[in-house]
């Protein structure tokens, strides 16, 4: 007897390229912060590319995506994706999670979380921001 | 460790900036020598070079040659670092270049602190385009959390917490090198830095 029970749709877990960017314009950033990345990332010649690619987590059962991941940078050489958070720990949580599905999802992907106080002590470090270190909080 | 218990070890203005002393200076010193007597033990033979890159490295490698037991010669380099006065000027390149031939010789690359790698994936990348024989790392200070790239370090000093620290060839804008032991900065001391000089209080 065949089982005719409709079976979720749930797609195989692959990653979306985003549209690249065909113009030398300046980039809009979401935040300070990857604004500053890039610049030291530039002066250091490490070749990058800004959320190149997004990364489907979680799907329903039509097999529409519902939740997903564009990390912030690429490092091609490294073939390393960074993602900054500039937003305070307590927040972070949701984050963390979206790391941890990317990791168990698509195991081969390399992927950095740059945290706050990461960030920050970039920005002490290298002189980063124009504005204090304690960056307004954003969310992805 | 309190900062103020070591203030006959450092000048005093500077202690007032320091929340709390990591690493003491005797146990910086013993590090040392154990590094110097495994590396010596390593490269016996060999002649190693020892290259540092200005001006972190310069206290932990003065410290670094004497641990050694064996011939080795010393050279340094200088890159341009990025901060406020490079933002606008490009990208990184050689300040000042080796002096001493390092193809086919073996080469131990001395840092002070790695953190992120960006500046030693740099570095790196120019030293193994000039063909040594071997290019090893040795850094006193690490905080791998923090790192961008995979990095294979040879010898490691100490692993440091997620915490801004200065001292021991350490700085924050140029201060603070002169520490003889590394210290978490007060934040204090941070902000007042970094404002403009005519805005101090």
């Amino acid at each position: 007897m065949v089982d005719d029970r409709e079976v979720p749709k749930v797609r195989k877990p692959e990653p979306i390229p985003n549209p690249k960017r065909i113009d030398e314009g300046p980039r809009n950033f979401s935040h300070p912060a990857e604004r500053a990345f890039a610049a030291v990332l530039d002066f250091y010649r490490i070749h990058w590319e800004y959320e190149p690619t997004t990364f489907p987590l979680e799907w329903d059962s039509e097999g529409n995506i519902t939740a997903a991941f564009s990390p912030d940078f690429y490092l091609i050489e490294e073939d390393l994706y960074v993602e900054l958070t500039t937003m305070k720990q307590r927040l972070v949580t949701q984050k963390n999670r979206k790391l941890r599905q990317l990791h168990e999802l698509y195991p081969d992907v390399k992927c950095k979380l740059m945290y706050r106080k990461d960030v920050e002590n970039l920005a002490i470090k290298y002189g980063l921001f124009e504005e204090p270190t304690t960056a307004s909080e954003v969310s992805d | 460790m309190g900062a103020q218990a070591l203030a006959h070890q450092a000048p005093p203005p500077l202690l007032d900036d320091i929340e709390e002393v990591l690493i003491t200076e005797q146990q910086i010193r013993d590090r040392i020598a154990e590094l110097g007597t495994q590396i010596s033990a390593d490269y016996a033979g060999k002649d190693p070079l020892l290259i540092g890159v200005l001006r972190g490295v310069f206290i932990f490698m003065a410290d670094l040659v004497r641990a050694i037991a064996i011939p080795i010669e010393v050279d340094f380099i200088g890159i341009t670092r990025y901060g406020p006065s490079t933002q606008t000027q490009g990208i990184v390149r050689l300040t000042k270049d080796l002096e001493i031939n390092m193809q086919q010789r073996h080469v131990l690359f001395v840092e002070d602190i790695i953190d992120t790698g960006l500046s030693l994936r740099y570095i790196l990348n120019t030293l193994q385009a000039r063909q040594p024989a071997s290019l090893r790392i040795c850094t006193l200070f690490n905080k791998p959390r923090k790192r961008l790239f995979e990095l294979d370090i040879a010898y490691t000093g100490f692993e440091l917490p997620d915490r801004f620290v200065v001292g021991y060839g350490l700085d924050y804008e140029e201060g603070y090198r002169n520490l003889p032991f590394v210290g978490v900065l007060q934040e204090e001391a941070i902000t007042r830095r970094r404002l403009p000089p005519n805005t101090q209080t």
